[in-house]
């Protein structure tokens, strides 16, 4: 029941963009169109996932018994990196059609606020091994419906008439503003 | 690229590609942290800090290390950093380092830091890179206190902490929370262009 | 040098080299991070708890800790228990002091909240809420009153909700009596040391 509780907070209340700002580059990036959006919340949910087990394998079995939480930056940015390297392989290998739709995203991920911010976040609250992994899960199906519903917008004002000095990002950033405004509503959904 | 002056490479960061404004780089603390003005002060600080001193080291041993594993060695020079003035910023400012919370230790994935390694510590000298390297720091911190200067002034009637607006004005609380952070990067950089296009134009006629 | 061998070396370097600097401001700052931390639990000990002069930690589990505050003269002057609940927007962490009987409320404090700025935050207040929790009776779990009335019509068990933030009120509540719960379950089954029951 817990674990639920943690899903919905990750997905709704505490979304990941809309509330700890995490991973705007992409989502302002690549949310021109829905299609692309969908592709890169995919790549993004299965890479914080995977993050979310292995951060949590070094932070409770190598720096914590060691005494050695002040090497979690390094240690964390470093497997990120590497887990990343290994997942553009791998889909190079066993798929390259996804590898192309993925293309340039991949790499991107490396750089993704979010990553790093869920394994910082996932320590900071001393999250369980499960809990983190839902919350990872979560952090990306979170992710996945903020760049969707800005790239459904941001689709329909292609066609608008937008001044020019808020064509391109500034507009995103509105509308983020906006979804972002609606999305408080869910605070308080869990009651105590 | 026509060979920029020192002082040239020291203010491109501060308007033409400020690293915020016209970039569009290092979001993520941009808008998580400037709810306050001191918050904003620290944030920029720190990044300062990692900025100037990865671009300085960077352009050091740029010539002893291979091509391959240069992204490698740049987030590890980066994340050493960050892990000095998170470390030092728990230490000697408690209280601060509770607010700016994750934030201090996402520096290390801030773009400007390694887009400044990537693109410019590794090609040019110390010299240089140092000046770059400031120029995009005060560019950052100037636009995280104009940021944080409306967020506060607007969502707490205060700056710094002290109330200047009277008891007549209701703070707009909705600036102190995600949307409002959303809202006033998108009117301020919608400002910025604008002003831009402006002076663009004064330069022609 | 090969290729190869050259690519180790550089990291190696680099590691090594991050390391060294990693550990040298390890060395210099643990302590300091370490004593700030101490000194922020004994000042809201202190808080929750007058006339403590020293405390230490009797019992801590994922979320709850209790401690004792121990006076000048050595003798009991009560529990400080610290338990975290879930709030509006995220975890709110407090901390309730007590007298050594367990049965008055001395003061509360919230040590950590994200709740809604102006609204929830207002849990954090002396004068909006706080001060209705002085010396409330504990010996059965407490209650709010909405809307709020003046102090003098409490009863002895009622707490004044916070206006307009009923949800953020609602989550101190039930962080308060899971936490006398929760504390008053540990001494039933004896997980609290003794040592504290003579020094009085």
């Amino acid at each position: 029941m817990n674990l639920l509780l943690l899903l919905v907070s990750a997905i709704l209340i505490n979304n990941f963009v809309l509330h700890y700002f995490l991973g705007i580059c992409p989502f302002l990036g690549v949310s021109k169109k829905i299609n692309a959006s969908f592709s890169m919340g995919i790549a993004v949910t299965f890479v914080l996932t995977l993050t979310a087990v292995v951060s949590w394998a070094i932070n409770h079995w190598l720096l914590i018994p060691f005494h050695l939480e002040y090497l979690q930056i390094v240690s964390f940015i470093l497997v990120i990196a590497s887990l990343v390297q290994l997942v553009e392989m791998f889909v190079r290998k066993t798929s390259p059609p996804l590898y192309q739709a993925l293309g340039i995203y991949l790499p991107l991920i490396t750089v993704n606020c979010s990553i790093m911010g869920l394994a910082l976040l996932a320590s900071l609250k001393e999250y369980g091994f499960l809990e983190t992994v839902v919350f990872g899960i979560g952090a990306g199906s979170g992710f996945t419906l903020a760049i969707v519903l800005l790239a459904a917008v941001r689709e329909q004002l292609e066609l608008a008439d937008i001044p020019k000095p808020f064509r391109g990002a500034p507009i995103a950033l509105i509308v983020a503003g906006i979804i972002a405004l609606a999305f408080l509503g869910f605070s308080g959904m869990i009651k105590p | 690229m026509p060979d920029k002056s020192l002082a040239g490479e020291f203010i491109k960061g501060l308007w033409d590609e400020n690293p915020i404004f016209r970039q569009l780089l290092g979001m993520c603390p941009t808008l998580a942290v400037t709810n306050a003005l001191l918050n904003g002060l620290a944030m920029g600080l720190a990044v300062t800090f990692v900025l100037i001193s990865s671009a300085v080291l960077v352009s050091l041993v740029r010539k002893l290390i291979p091509n391959q594993v240069r992204i490698a060695s740049f987030i590890l020079i980066i994340a050493t950093f960050v892990t000095i003035s998170d470390r030092f910023m728990a230490a000697f400012f408690p209280a601060l380092s509770k607010s700016l919370g994750p934030y201090v230790p996402l520096i290390v994935v801030n773009c400007i830091i390694l887009g400044r390694a990537e693109a410019f510590g590794s090609k040019n000298p110390i010299g240089r890179s140092l000046v770059d390297a400031m120029g995009m720091s005060l560019g950052f911190l100037f636009s995280l206190l104009l940021l944080s200067g409306v967020r506060e002034l607007l969502g707490s009637g205060s700056l710094f902490g002290h109330r200047v607006l009277g008891a007549w004005f209701e703070p707009w609380v909705v600036m102190l929370l995600p949307p409002g952070a959303f809202l006033s990067l998108g009117i301020l950089i919608a400002a910025a262009l604008f002003v831009e296009a402006k002076l663009k134009k004064r330069r022609v006629l | 040098m090969s290729l190869p061998a050259r690519m180790m070396t550089v990291l190696t370097a680099v590691s090594f080299l991050s390391a060294s600097l990693l550990v040298g401001v390890n060395i210099l700052t643990v302590d300091r991070i370490a004593a700030n931390k101490q000194r922020e639990i004994e000042a809201a000990i202190t808080h929750v708890v007058p006339g403590t002069t020293a405390s230490s930690k009797l019992y801590e589990e994922k979320g709850f800790a209790v401690y004792n505050g121990r006076d000048a003269d050595g003798r009991l002057a009560g529990y400080a228990i610290q338990s975290s609940t879930g709030g509006f927007q995220d975890v709110i962490l407090l901390l309730v002091g007590t007298d050594p009987e367990v049965s008055r409320i001395r003061r509360l404090v919230v040590l950590d909240q994200k709740e809604t700025p102006g609204l929830g935050a207002k849990i954090v207040q002396e004068g909006a809420f706080l001060r209705f929790w002085e010396d409330r009776d504990c010996r059965e779990p407490l209650t709010l009153r909405k809307p709020p009335v003046a102090e003098e019509e409490l009863k002895p068990t009622e707490v004044n909700a916070v206006t307009g933030a009923t949800i953020s009120s609602e989550a101190v509540l039930a962080g308060v009596n899971g936490a006398l719960t929760r504390f008053r379950q540990l001494r039933r089954e004896g997980k609290l040391p003794a040592e504290d029951r003579n020094a009085r």
